[in-house]
């Protein structure tokens, strides 16, 4: 039987994790809390498909060129056709799995507009879509449990991945209860651990996805791709603890912004887009807002009451707990937020990297979104990105013997490596330098960026890489938050690097500096390392996208 | 303010209470009170003595994942969602949820509300096409955080006992109304495992963060008969 190691369980792990069981794998599906506490949950607004029986005259073709359109042209057209044409099923099985998608009166699956996208093509779960999706996916891994073909190992974060000669054959994981390095030797390796959050600190997403795993993988030896392009959401609400997203759902629902001007609401989107200006791509809004240069508000207080508490009860019970404001009676304030990482691993259509048998799904990867992500399509990328993968593998399945070459060197270094470390105790280091760097991301890669704000980015991580391996092991705090340091330093220097090299506008990345696009730079961008070196170049070949 | 905290180093140590004084943001969350004492200087406690960072699992912020489930002036809560200003007296009092065993100071090992989903074989399989049941009351089903809340509050639930609690009717109330093939099997779960021990003290609906009409899915499932 084939072993499948699938790391991170929120939807697009717990997706590749139920395929490849539905096709007779074995898989080991790890991660360090229960799927419940995934950010997956915490996805409100819905998923994108186009379903045969619309009445809005919507079709694929359509919801392929919002997408690629959205993504300012640089998304590849065959892995967005599969993307958009998978939709339709993908609604299909997570219904038999259980989730509980809101229908029309006469029975339909409901579906809302959602921004960048011609048509109301977004189905959704009241506001809670990524929780009902969690909840029936948890379900169906478990029916895969109760037979033996998946195996949950929580309370495991990932250290590396054990790869030789450019193949993959498992990973190391550190075991928070044994205390100790684990290696887990598999056919095929999934990686689904989320964006980069933690490179900015608290975003509007979970505090779990750190962009370690990715950053490790960079170190030996996978491609990253597409690292600038991070979008900022616009719409979201300063809480004590955390910004807090408002779903584009509000918007959706006719939602609209404005800031005001001498006494007078100004609804700058509507003035200079048009009646559809609230509901355009979250890059142009975002921008908007930030030119706009005075507070901006978010109004549903005219919709019905009715439609508000039926529709978007979850924005109306977060602004209400946390800022303590009725948005059925009066306009939320609003400012842009990091949320989502359109790049990461570079991934080959069927979700292969540049690594042999190291696969990587949902947010971890870039794909489908080029260089501004559309709301409704992450959760919908999340599930055809899992099953992707599951497909791939079970394609690539030759009933040859795979030969292990012997990777007890390695293993024991890295063993030996974390004990020494963890012999060398002091106070506090490692969360402080996390803290700066956060400080120093959100200052120097903003919305709108320069080549001296990149250049000085790039200068600050370069002193915490410098010091990084002399400082000592923060007992204060678990071992994984010392050693995924370094990889996530690394992975914010790709970051910066990948910012500065692209020098027009395109999307989520906006140059100062270079305000136009550039035709010549229309590519995905591919930055790969070499022992401390950071190589970025354009994917005029094609390597990634077809 | 005074901050009291039931601490414990590692699962097989003894448990303590630590003190701290909190000086930040009077509108803060126990989730930032707790953020704040970590990270905003060194951690000192009220003898003076520099000590370790509060151990507390959390990924939301928002009130959606359950992971900073804990005990707060004797009430379970989430932190993110418990506001300073709404609590009453000088002293706040914080510990691990007690029904769990602790993994350190208040992060604790929610298992056995999976183990037991799992033992009673809780899944779907096949799907009933046709809506069946109050769609809402299902929609609120599926909201369930496994937090674990509604079990540390209740009179009835002890880990390792037969009694499973309110996050397992729940689910079996999901399960029942949407599985073509589960439905019967999951009723008997749903009887040998809740229905028959259920004192209806109903705490679980009072402290739930989902806000699950846990009585309306009881009603549903014990009137059923299939």
């Amino acid at each position: 039987m084939r072993e499948i190691l699938v790391i991170g369980s929120g939807i697009a792990g717990m997706t590749a994790a139920i395929m490849c069981a539905e096709q007779g794998m074995h898989v080991t599906l790890v991660s360090p809390f229960p799927s419940e506490r995934s950010q997956s949950v915490m996805a409100a607004g819905g998923i994108n498909a186009v379903l045969k029986n619309n009445d809005q005259g919507d079709s694929v073709e359509s919801h392929i060129e919002d997408t690629i359109n959205g993504g300012c042209g640089i998304a590849g057209r065959d892995s967005v056709e599969g993307l958009c044409r998978g939709a339709e099923d993908i609604i299909g099985i997570l219904e038999k799995c259980g989730a509980v998608f809101t229908r029309t009166p006469g029975g339909k699956i409901a579906t809302r507009n959602f921004g960048g996208q011609s048509h109301k093509r977004t189905c959704y779960c009241g506001t809670s879509t990524g929780k009902q999706i969690v909840t029936a996916l948890v379900m169906e891994t478990r029916r895969f449990e109760s037979q033996g073909l998946i195996e949950r190992k929580l309370w495991h974060d990932f250290h590396s991945a054990l790869i030789k000669d450019g193949v993959c054959y498992g990973a190391l994981l550190y075991d928070e209860a044994s205390r100790s390095l684990e290696p887990i030797y598999a056919d095929a390796v999934i990686v689904a651990t989320g964006g980069q959050n933690a490179i900015f600190g608290k975003t509007t997403g979970s505090t779990q996805c750190d962009g370690y795993t990715a950053g490790r993988l960079f170190m030996q030896g996978a491609e990253l791709k597409n690292l600038e392009f991070i979008q900022y959401h616009p719409t979201t609400i300063e809480t004590p603890q955390k910004r807090m997203l408002v779903s584009e759902a509000a918007r959706g629902e006719g939602g609209r912004l404005f800031y005001i001007n001498d006494g007078e609401r100004i609804y700058f989107m509507e003035d200079k887009y048009g009646s559809r200006g609230n509901l355009m791509t979250r890059d142009v809004v975002s921008r908007e807002i930030y030119e706009a240069g005075s507070q901006v508000y978010l109004d549903v207080s005219f919709l019905d009451s009715k439609l508000i508490d039926e529709r978007l009860p979850e924005i109306k019970d977060i602004c209400s707990k946390y800022i303590g404001l009725d948005i059925s009676k009066e306009p939320v304030p609003v400012s842009p937020s990091v949320h989502f990482f359109m790049g990461g691993l570079a991934v080959h259509d069927d979700h292969q990297t540049n690594i042999r048998n190291l696969y990587a799904v949902g947010e971890c990867a870039s794909k489908y979104h080029g260089a501004n992500r559309l709301g409704g399509n992450s959760l919908l990328a999340a599930i055809y990105s899992g099953a992707t993968a599951a497909e791939a593998i079970n394609k690539a399945e030759t009933g040859e013997e795979i030969i292990r070459p012997d990777l007890k060197d390695y293993i024991d270094a890295e063993v030996s490596a974390l004990e020494k470390s963890m012999a060398s105790m002091s106070s506090f280091p490692v969360m402080y330098v996390r803290d700066m760097l956060a400080e120093n991301m959100n200052r120097d890669l903003g919305i709108v960026r320069d080549e001296e704000s990149l250049d000085q980015g790039i200068k600050e991580i370069d002193y915490y890489l410098s010091i990084c391996d002399q400082i000592k092991y923060d007992s204060s705090v678990l071992p994984y938050f010392n050693y995924s340091l370094k990889g996530i330093l690394v992975l914010a220097r790709a970051v910066m690097t990948s910012a500065k090299e692209r020098r027009e506008s395109r999307g989520a990345h906006y140059r100062s500096d270079f305000p136009n696009a550039d035709d010549n730079q229309a590519y995905s961008s591919i930055i790969s390392y070499d022992d401390g070196k950071y190589n970025v170049r354009l994917d005029k070949e094609n390597a990634y996208e077809s | 303010m005074k901050v009291n905290i039931l601490r414990q180093q590692s699962p097989f140590s003894e448990p303590y209470w630590e003190s701290f004084i909190y000086d930040g943001p009077e509108d803060n969350t126990v989730a930032g009170l707790l953020d704040y004492i970590n990270y905003n200087d060194d951690i000192v406690n009220t003898d003076g003595e520099k000590t370790g960072r509060i151990a507390w699992e959390c990924s939301c912020l928002q009130s959606v994942c359950g992971s900073c489930a804990m005990v707060i002036n004797g009430r379970p809560s989430l932190a993110c969602e418990t506001f300073l200003r709404d609590l009453k007296g000088d002293e706040i009092s914080i510990r691990p949820l007690s029904k769990f065993p602790v993994i350190s100071d208040l992060v604790v090992d929610r298992a056995s509300i999976f183990e037991s989903l799992k033992a009673s074989n809780a899944y779907i399989e096949e799907f009933v096409s046709e809506e069946r049941g109050d769609h809402e009351l299902q929609y609120a089903s599926a909201k369930c955080l496994k937090c674990g809340l509604c079990l540390e509050v209740c009179p009835n639930y002890r880990k390792g006992r037969k009694f499973f609690g309110a996050t397992f009717a729940n689910d079996c109330y999901l399960i029942y109304l949407r599985s073509n093939v589960m439905s019967k099997d999951i009723r008997k779960e749903y009887v040998s495992h809740f229905g028959n021990a259920c004192s209806k003290s109903l705490s679980c609906m009072d402290v739930c963060p989902a806000g699950i009409p846990l009585l309306s899915e009881i009603a549903a499932m014990n009137r059923s008969k299939r």
